[in-house]
């Protein structure tokens, strides 16, 4: 039963449909912000129920989950299932880590390395859907020219979230290799590859493209460097707790 | 030489932040301090240079447990000053060249950053560093690309060149995994001790651990240095601002030989891996060169010589050759990102003039110059095939006795051969008023080349890899059994000078430009000038797994 709540938590698919589909009828940006990071954390505590480790076959079931958002990923223009497609694909690798006997307290900070970034990201969909109705790739390219401070924001937090060095993830996913069979790391490395791809597309259709005269004003500067202060915490916080090693 | 070390990657690093802070002040301001910045990290890199020569020793130094330490041994050193050098170069460029451009200050963060990151890359004394930075340089490439944000062709192949460097990143950060599991350790030195004192100790899949983790490495330098068939992005990275193309291709292309170099101790003991570099470094060699041959955009053909020019690089990293290899990027370096720098000016000067010389009886009659000519045929054929092999055997021979006994040595002499022939030949095609003239000129600038490559790639040789006997085992381990290697030389020298032959009798009696192309001739055309459908079947590939995507959204309903 705890493994259950566990699967639920920290999703595995069909179960993952129901963090997604609860995303989707949260309205406010930091509504979703917040279940984002404590869904995953649940999620473990349910494991630390769970009277004996998960059995090895949470393992391919965790890697199928995890690979399936992340190609679905591929084709998802609006920002806020963007970011629950990619929390979803990246708190089923939490099972990995879980498998292979990793104590709790790495499996939360494993869990909060992999959720913070989609969790800012919903907050930046709410600022895009506040300037243009939806936050939605494509729909207004070009924010590099006309909206540079969200442009920049938007880019640390999507590469935050795809686990890009120096942020936490990436050291988080290198310590999950560390721990895995040869088969298991392929996979791993590429849904890492599919979440690279998905992120170039998402920023393709956001800050790139032709520039469009835009109403609305940009994001101050103090949002902007308390975004820019709390990514770079995020990340000497990563190093520092994970010492940046394998 | 701690704060040294630790300044090389920080100087760049910290104009990038300075530059943010002061994103909306003067265009001029932002450039004085970029450029004032990368006149720094030169002097620094000089200064580390300067300090190894002095002390002799390599140095490595680490900030913290797990990562973050650097590693100035004599490869380090001379790629960190050629990075910051052509960083320099590129940087002053770009004050005038970008100055009508938006983002100019975005453009200067961004080019800072790459110097940053390239600099940690070549200074990395960990695994963990070196994989940060080389994924880095991948990230901040792809921004530089893209940097006309409204040019839907750069944004294109800005994410062609991500995503093959994402494919590239993978088996590196394998191979690292794997030589902390084996090896416990990700200091590089530390490392590097442990494989020479047990090189055959572990095994993954039935393979013995250095041959997987070469080919990864491998496999990493492909993709990177743009190696049939990962090529497929490079050509087309002149989408974006002509310096990015400089640095891309005067500097982070190299990468791939930077990292095999990186690695020599564990190639060492891979020579099967050795084997495939050298025949993908060869088929790249031939495919870069061919294209570049039918190319008629001048910043086309550049890139598809660049192409050709990594795939050189990597034949000499494959026959054992990795010293040279290092001089050969270097070398390589400074002349493609002089060339790339200069196109522009040749562009312009092309429109105004466009360089087609005149027909032989025109420049007779109206002219009034004197009639040309050129060598007979076989005069010029024994010279082609005599003058470059003397050449190269008595430089090389008065170098190291020992290195025309290594396997090696002689693949290269037989290219360094083919090149000297090929100028003879390109030669005789001109014609000029005293065309024994021509060729003594010819000739004794192919002394000067050659003497001069053989003696400075020596001495690159000794210095970078001072233990002889270190050297001598990455020949033995890139040789292969001496009766196959002596009919394989024999197939291709034959096949060489036949064709040679067979051009210059062609030539002598006019060729055969009339008439119609045979079906073979065009079906080869089209292979060659579609770069065998690879580019194409990526773009299947892309379509398929997004059309995937796709329809596992609508049956699951996006939840």
């Amino acid at each position: 039963m705890a493994l259950l709540a566990a699967a639920f938590f920290l999703p595995l698919f069909p179960l993952s449909m129901a963090l997604n589909a609860v995303l989707r009828r949260l309205r406010n940006p930091a509504a979703r912000a917040v279940l984002l990071l404590l869904w995953p954390q649940l999620g473990v505590l349910s494991l630390q129920m769970a009277p004996h480790a998960p059995p090895q076959y949470f393992l391919p079931w965790a890697l199928l989950t995890s690979g399936l958002y992340a190609l679905r990923l591929l084709t998802v223009r609006d920002m806020d299932l963007w970011a629950g497609f990619l929390a979803t694909s990246a708190l089923a690798l939490t099972w990995a880590l879980a498998v292979g006997g990793a104590d709790p307290a790495d499996l939360h900070l494993f869990a909060f390395w992999l959720s913070a970034p989609p969790a800012l990201a919903a907050l930046l969909a709410g600022s895009l859907t506040s300037r243009f109705g939806a936050a939605y790739a494509g729909l207004q390219g070009g924010l590099i020219g006309s909206l540079p401070r969200l442009s920049g924001a938007l880019t640390m937090t999507v590469l935050a979230a795809v686990a890009t060095p120096p942020f936490s993830g990436f050291f988080a996913l290198l310590r999950l290799l560390n721990t895995l069979d040869w088969m298991a790391a392929l996979g791993v490395l590429t849904i890492w590859l599919l979440w690279g791809w998905a992120a170039t597309c998402l920023l393709q259709g956001f800050i790139f493209g032709a520039a469009r005269p835009v109403a609305h004003a940009d994001i101050g500067w103090t949002p902007t460097l308390a975004l820019a202060g709390l990514l770079g915490l995020f990340a000497a916080a990563g190093l520092y707790l994970t010492g940046g090693g394998l | 030489m701690d704060k040294l070390t630790i300044l090389l990657p920080a100087t760049p690093l910290l104009s990038a932040v300075l530059i943010t802070l002061l994103a909306g002040r003067s265009r001029r301001l932002v450039a004085r301090l970029s450029v004032g910045f990368a006149g720094l990290a030169f002097l620094l890199a000089a200064a580390s240079l300067a300090l190894y020569l002095a002390q002799g020793q390599p140095y490595w130094t680490s900030f913290g447990p797990g990562w973050g330490s650097l590693y100035l041994d004599p490869l380090a050193s001379v790629m960190a000053l050629m990075v910051a050098g052509i960083s320099l170069v590129v940087h002053v460029y770009a004050v005038r060249y970008m100055a009508e451009e938006a983002g100019y200050a975005r453009f200067y963060v961004l080019l800072d950053l790459m110097a940053a990151a390239i600099l940690l890359m070549v200074a990395a004394g960990d695994l963990v560093t070196l994989l940060v930075a080389w994924h880095l340089v991948g990230v901040v490439l792809y921004f530089l690309l893209g940097h006309d944000a409204a040019r839907p062709a750069a944004q294109r192949y800005a994410f062609w060149t991500f995503f093959t460097y994402r494919l590239g990143d993978l088996p590196l950060i394998l191979a690292a995994i794997l030589l902390y599991q084996a090896y416990g350790t990700t200091s590089l030195p530390a490392l590097f001790e442990r494989i020479a004192a047990d090189p055959g100790a572990h095994e993954v899949l039935g393979l013995p651990l250095a041959t997987a983790v070469a080919f990864l490495i491998a496999f990493a330098a492909f993709a990177r240095s743009a190696q049939f068939p990962l090529h497929t992005w490079l050509p087309y990275t002149m989408e974006g601002p002509t310096p990015v193309s400089a640095l891309m291709h005067a500097g982070i292309v190299n990468a791939g030989g930077f990292i095999i170099n990186r690695f020599a101790p564990v190639f060492v003991h891979a020579g099967e891996v050795l084997h495939l570099v050298f025949a993908v470094g060869l088929a790249t060699a031939i495919l870069g060169s061919v294209l570049m041959l039918m190319q008629n955009d001048i910043k086309k053909s550049l890139g598809y010589s660049t192409m050709g020019q990594m795939g050189f690089m990597f034949v000499e990293a494959g026959v054992g050759a990795f010293s040279l290899a290092i001089y050969h990027l270097i070398a390589h370096g400074l002349f493609k990102g002089t060339l790339f720098l200069g196109a522009g000016g040749v562009i312009s000067n092309a429109r105004k003039q466009d360089g087609v010389p005149h027909d032989d009886v025109y420049t007779f009659v109206v002219e009034r110059r004197p009639a040309v000519y050129r060598l007979p045929w076989v005069v010029a054929a024994t010279l082609t095939v005599v003058v470059p092999l003397v050449l190269l055997g008595a430089s090389h021979w008065m170098v190291d006795e020992d290195f025309v006994g290594r396997q090696g040595a002689i693949i290269l002499l037989f290219f360094g051969w083919v090149t000297g022939a090929q100028l003879l030949f390109v030669t005789y095609r001109l014609r000029a008023g005293s065309p024994w003239r021509l060729m003594a000129m010819i000739i004794l600038s192919l002394v000067v080349v050659v003497a001069g490559y053989t003696w400075v790639g020596h001495a690159f040789d000794l210095f970078l890899y001072p233990d002889r006997a270190f050297s001598d085992r990455i020949y033995a381990a890139a040789s292969i059994p001496l009766g196959t290697f002596e009919v394989l030389a024999a197939l291709l020298t034959a096949a060489v000078v036949g064709g040679w032959l067979a051009a210059y009798y062609a030539t002598a009696n006019g060729g055969s430009r009339g008439g119609r192309a045979s079906p073979l001739r065009l079906a080869l055309y089209s292979l060659l000038s579609r770069e065998f459908y690879m580019a194409d079947v990526y773009a299947r590939l892309t379509q398929a797994v997004t059309s995937a995507s796709r329809q596992l959204n609508l049956w699951l309903r996006w939840a």
